[in-house]
């Protein structure tokens, strides 16, 4: 009798616990679908349409829903673009990693001075985009830009980053791993103040040497952190827009023409916004494969051995 | 016509004209009657950052004052304003009443039916009284400029506020001088020329902003090539014949050979700025850029020469841009919106935008042939006002421009813009440049509905 009472109550109490739970969220949740869920949903929807702006009787024309992802299977554009877009994803998340943590390591000292340098660092990144865009654009343009001028005084004259096919995507990436490093820096710092000294001094006992000590004990604490911010980076890389607006114009030709800039040239300069929900479509299939890949290999848990 | 106001605008328009300028003197517009015709309306309006918006902005608490309507004046920079109509007037929105109708789009905008046809606010003594209309005279807006801003039947949509005429002009024409060259006239008089020039004193020998679907095609049709076949009947693209072949290869060796380092990235700002500083030498892009190398704060005001853009094997063929007023469909303002229009453009203040702030675009016959905008664009010694005319003159003559208002011209501009640019760069050559751009286009059309 008291057992079945004990485990009635108790299971009463679960319940009554459980509705309180999601009543308390359910507000966040409606919130959460509506702005998130919904509009993705429209994409979806949008992108089984050849909805043209041009031609309003296309909104609802779903008599070959796949119509445009069977067009993306034959562009030869949007392949360029997906192949230029691994491309500067790569190069600036890459760059971001390695910066970030470079000069997170040369910072991680206690000292005003210091902390006084690391809220430095951090103003391209509170920068909004355009701005950053612009100082790279002042640059990479040779007749205006301070570092062209210095290398041409000293004899080195230097073609426009820019307006080489083989460099303007490069010159990008470079541009967004100064706004972007910060990001890694910060969270790299943040987890070497969590690093215990107890396994960094054994190890100095044993006689590790400092790269050895980097290479075993603090690169193994960090990396969780690194590819938190790795995968943060590499989602927001497949966003990259104002710098390729302003700096290149998808240019020369198509050699900066990534794939979300595609989409917007589809959408914005065509009307095709059947077609560019497709692009936007794939690009996030493509950014929820690679979070679930990385979950997969398990890179960000942490393993001290 | 939407609105049936306490008040006619017959009277106000007519008392506007009585006044004899009234709206003319600051501070001094009138309350036609003590009545104003638009109390509570707000007018949406915008068009792209441009000198005519700038004074318009300026000059509107006069209309507001008048009318009693409060005028909401936005200008984005010119791409950003084309996409944000676009999408506006293609999703049937009633946010503006006075939309600028951008001369790429016009035929796109136009024939979708997203905006008002004006004839009929033009008839209507009750919205343009005779006395006014008098004063307003549709007729004295060029014919040539007129066309672009009608469908095929002829019926007005925008009224002309600016043109944009291809001119050429060296900014340091000293330089030219000083090789014993005069202003080039034909394509191979501008290559002998830049060979002799550039280079000298840091100065480039050539520039231009990288929109080649504007800047190319000027010497495109100059060798004889065009980008359809006939349009705007015939759309099938012709950017693969050896004429285009030839423009484009000789158009590329500009940019490479006499280019400031890093030309394929200049806008037309950065393309203005090198001219004014020195920094480049010839150019051949529109008046209302180009007349700014002669103005005061410019370095080479002193040295600047202008004449017409060269001629080719096929001859001479300016580009001649215009855009105009108009009024969206979907307005719910827009008896309001036609009272902004007329008083725009009305003859008195086109007039005094050229006398008062210098104006340098007209569109008004009258006004080309003041002597007050001889005066402001002779440049330098150099009759711009003749050289624009004649542009304008030719380009309606020769009916060259007709490829531009196509509606499916934005996806062609843009292979042409990619074309050039792979050339230039030495990423393709011109025949493979070409012929992609040509697929492509075709490709492009067809899927816009074209039949080719």
């Amino acid at each position: 009798m008291t057992f079945f009472n004990l485990t009635g109550a108790s299971l009463g109490w679960e319940h009554s616990r459980r509705r309180a739970y999601l009543a308390g969220l359910l507000p966040a949740l409606v919130v959460l679908g509506a702005i998130t869920l919904l509009p993705a949903l429209f994409l979806l929807a949008v992108s089984l349409t050849p909805l043209s702006l041009v031609k309003p009787g296309t909104a609802f024309d779903f008599s070959d829903p796949l119509g445009n992802y069977r067009e993306l299977l034959w562009d030869g554009r949007f392949h360029n673009s997906v192949l230029l877009q691994l491309h500067l994803s790569t190069v600036s998340v890459a760059l971001q990693l390695a910066v970030g943590l470079g000069v997170a390591l040369l910072l991680n000292v206690r000292s005003r001075f210091f902390e006084a340098i690391r809220a430095a660092f951090l103003i391209p990144m509170v920068l909004p985009p355009i701005v950053v865009a612009l100082i790279w654009k002042i640059l990479y343009t040779p007749d205006v830009s301070p570092l062209y001028r210095v290398l041409d005084s000293v004899g080195l004259p230097v073609d426009s980053l820019i307006t080489d096919p083989a460099l303007a995507i490069w010159a990008i990436g470079v541009a967004e791993t100064w706004q972007w490093f910060p990001f890694t820096m910060l969270m790299v710092l943040a987890t070497l103040q969590l690093i215990p000294d107890d396994p960094l001094e054994a190890a100095r006992i044993d006689g590790a040497n400092r790269w050895q000590v980097f290479r075993h004990i603090t690169l193994a604490y960090l990396r969780p952190a690194l590819v938190v911010c790795g995968l943060f980076r590499l989602i927001d890389s497949f966003k990259a827009f104002p710098l390729i607006y302003v700096l290149t114009n998808g240019g020369p030709g198509s050699a900066t023409e990534v794939t979300n800039f595609y989409g917007f040239i589809e959408a914005f300069n065509f009307s095709y916004w059947g077609y560019a929900s497709a692009i936007a479509v794939i690009m996030l299939l493509g950014v929820f494969a690679v979070s679930w890949l990385v979950g997969r290999l398990g890179w960000n848990e942490v393993h001290h051995d | 016509m939407t609105q049936t106001p306490s008040f006619s605008r017959r009277h106000l328009l007519a008392g506007a004209a009585a006044l004899g300028g009234g709206l003319l003197l600051p501070g001094k517009a009138p309350a036609i009657g003590g009545t104003k015709p638009f109390v509570g309306t707000t007018l949406n309006v915008s068009t792209f950052n441009a000198p005519f918006a700038r004074i318009l902005t300026k000059w509107l608490p006069e209309f507001e004052d008048a009318t009693g309507a409060k005028v909401v004046y936005d200008t984005p920079s010119f791409p950003v304003y084309n996409q944000r109509a676009d999408l506006e007037l293609s999703t049937g929105g009633a946010s503006y009443d006075v939309l600028n109708i951008t001369f790429i789009y016009s035929s796109r905008w136009i024939n979708a039916g997203w905006f008002t046809p004006l004839d009929d606010y033009i008839r209507d003594a009750n919205q343009t009284p005779a006395d006014w209309a008098a004063d307003w005279d549709v007729e004295d807006f060029l014919p040539g400029l007129r066309a672009s801003e009608s469908d095929r039947s002829g019926r007005l949509y925008g009224i002309p506020w600016t043109v944009d005429t291809f001119v050429a002009g060296a900014s340091r024409f000293d330089l030219f001088k000083a090789a014993g060259i005069g202003l080039p006239d034909t394509t191979d008089d501008l290559v002998t020329a830049l060979k002799a020039v550039h280079g000298k004193e840091r100065v480039a020998g050539f520039v231009t902003d990288n929109h080649y679907g504007w800047t190319f095609v000027p010497f495109l049709q100059a060798f004889g090539g065009n980008v359809f076949r006939n349009p705007p009947d015939d759309l099938t693209p012709t950017l693969d014949t050896p004429e285009a072949a030839a423009a484009a290869e000789y158009f590329a060796r500009l940019l490479k050979e006499f280019g400031p380092n890093g030309v394929l990235s200049y806008t037309e700002d950065q393309a203005l700025q090198a001219l004014q500083a020195g920094r480049a030498n010839y150019t051949a892009i529109g008046q209302t850029y180009l007349s700014q190398v002669g103005a005061a704060h410019s370095k080479t005001a002193a040295t600047v020469a202008y004449g017409p853009v060269v001629r080719g094997p096929a001859g001479r063929f300016p580009g001649v841009a215009t855009h105009g007023l108009g009024i969206p469909a979907a307005s719910k303002n827009k008896d309001a919106a036609w009272a902004f229009i007329q008083w725009a453009l009305s003859k008195k203040n086109t007039r005094r935008a050229i006398v008062e702030e210098r104006y340098a675009s007209p569109t008004r016959r009258t006004d080309f042939a003041s002597a007050e905008f001889k005066q402001i664009a002779t440049l330098n010694g150099y009759d711009l006002a003749e050289i624009i005319a004649s542009s304008v003159d030719l380009a309606a003559r020769q009916g060259h421009m007709k490829y531009r208002t196509v509606p499916v011209y934005p996806q062609v501009d843009q292979q042409l813009n990619k074309a050039i640019a792979n050339i230039a760069s030495g990423q393709l050559s011109a025949r493979e440049a070409l012929a992609q751009a040509q697929a492509n286009s075709i490709t492009e059309l067809k899927r816009a509905g074209v039949a080719i």
